[in-house]
């Protein structure tokens, strides 16, 4: 329970991306992911590593914290490029460590995997870093739009959602007391046999399930209060707004993925 | 005035399995690793509050709660590991459904016991046969190793996923039983609320 975490990824700014619109962030993320994966010359993957630094570089998050969310990972990365070194035996030998030979392809095929999934997890996690988790589910309600008319319940999975985040920092918290609490009266959750361990969740659990119900009732009542009945003809506080920003961003995207597919070999 | 009520015990459903939705992601985070298993697979606790709504409610809301326990969980921690997370929804489904569709046949505590007993089969195996088609493929694609082979694939599936999903069914059910029936009272005081 970090407090990095409490307050989640997102770093408030006033960068070019910051302000785009959620549902064009996601859409773009979502192409570049697929688009990653049609490059495969040198070229090709250099222009993307640019753009993806220039993006980063634009969003005027200090660099450290780009690379501090993305430390759940390097072991990833590191790991793929070990396992290719190890495995691949294509070229020639380049050095021996140990009496291992290292092949050239091997080399050459490791790091750009490694690169690939780097700029994957560089460019998702650009994403919440500039925009708010409120933004991304109105984002996420508003392009799952169409779905409504094979009747997913879209207006109330987009409710659950911001709810469920508006909860988190109070549940954390919550569940933190509770856990102060009962460790006060006794309870060990850190040592012990499995079995131990897993009983000692109990006292934990019931009191963090039993306030659930409460809040929730409360905040059904207060939103029934306040004339809440349902998605229809309900209007919004922030609304969602494609402006030109969008455009631009559509179209440097665009030229930058053609720009990848002319490089390819 | 019946319409009205409807509607305001929907809403508080609704209410309900987000915040659901959000203890279960809290309970992700207060995970631990088998000391025999790799570290990737960890034992953690959020399909409890799956459980109980799908128990509470219907099936279908046990995986609503697993559906927004993983948007949350990528939402938070960026979209490192899509696949993790995809698995992780598919394996809590697994386990949560047989469990629920039993229960609401005939509500007793052996229904509950034999739930279980299916649901974390369910889970292993379903899982195990998963990870062999789609997941380990899947992400051997996105790592660029060239495609595992299927010795590598069946060992890795008997010594660490079946196990562990075992393993963690058999945990998660140790610590559902009775903390189940310390809340039952509870609920069914409640339940009676919802059903007006």
């Amino acid at each position: 329970m970090n407090s990095a975490f409490i307050i989640g990824q997102y770093i408030p700014g006033e960068s070019f991306i910051h302000r785009l619109d959620p549902r064009t962030k996601i859409s773009l993320i979502f192409f570049f992911v697929i688009f990653v994966f049609f490059a495969n010359s040198v070229l090709s993957y250099a222009l993307l590593t640019i753009f993806s630094f220039l993006v980063a570089l634009s969003t005027k998050i200090k660099p450290s914290f780009i690379i501090k969310g993305l430390t759940p990972v390097w072991f990833l990365i590191i790991f793929t490029f070990t396992i290719h070194l190890i495995v691949t035996q294509e070229g020639e030998v380049l050095y021996r460590i140990l009496g291992f030979p290292i092949y050239s392809g091997a080399l050459i095929q490791g790091f750009s995997i490694s690169l690939r999934f780097f700029l994957l997890i560089l460019f998702t996690s650009l994403l919440t870093l500039t925009t708010t988790p409120i933004e991304i589910t109105d984002a996420i309600e508003s392009l799952l739009n169409p779905l409504k008319k094979i009747r997913l319940p879209v207006h109330e999975l987009a409710l659950m959602m911001s709810i469920s985040l508006r909860f988190i920092p109070t549940l954390m918290q919550e569940t933190d007391k509770i856990s102060k609490a009962q460790a006060s009266r006794g309870v060990d959750f850190r040592s012990g046999s499995l079995k131990s361990r897993v009983e000692a969740v109990i006292p934990l659990l019931v009191p963090l399930f039993i306030s659930a119900f409460k809040r929730a009732e409360e905040l059904a009542m207060a939103m029934e209060a306040r004339g809440y009945r349902g998605g229809e003809g309900r209007t919004k506080l922030r609304e969602l707004k494609i402006r030109k920003l969008d455009y631009l961003a559509m179209i440097l995207f665009s030229l930058v993925i053609a720009g990848m597919f002319l490089l390819r070999k | 005035m019946k319409k009205a009520t409807k509607q305001s015990s929907r809403l508080l459903k609704l209410i309900i399995l987000a915040l659901f939705g959000t203890i279960s992601m809290v309970l992700m985070f207060l995970n631990f690793p088998l000391p025999f298993l790799p570290p990737y697979l960890k034992i953690d606790f959020s399909d409890v509050p799956a459980l109980i709504a799908g128990i509470l409610f219907t099936p279908i809301a046990g995986v609503a709660v697993e559906g927004i326990k993983n948007l949350l969980y990528l939402i938070y921690t960026g979209a490192g590991d899509p696949i993790g997370v995809i698995a992780n929804f598919t394996a809590g489904t697994l386990f949560v459904l047989p469990v629920a569709i039993i229960y609401h046949r005939m509500k007793s505590a052996k229904n509950l016991l034999t739930g279980l007993i299916v649901g974390t089969v369910a889970m292993a195996f379903g899982m195990g046969i998963l990870n062999y088609l789609v997941i380990l493929p899947a992400y051997s694609l996105f790592m660029g190793w060239e495609s595992m082979s299927s010795t590598v694939k069946l060992s890795t599936v008997m010594v660490g996923i079946l196990p562990f999903n075992l393993i963690k069914g058999i945990i998660v059910a140790m610590l559902f039983i009775p903390l189940f029936s310390k809340l039952k009272p509870w609920l069914d005081r409640k339940r009676l609320s919802f059903q007006t």
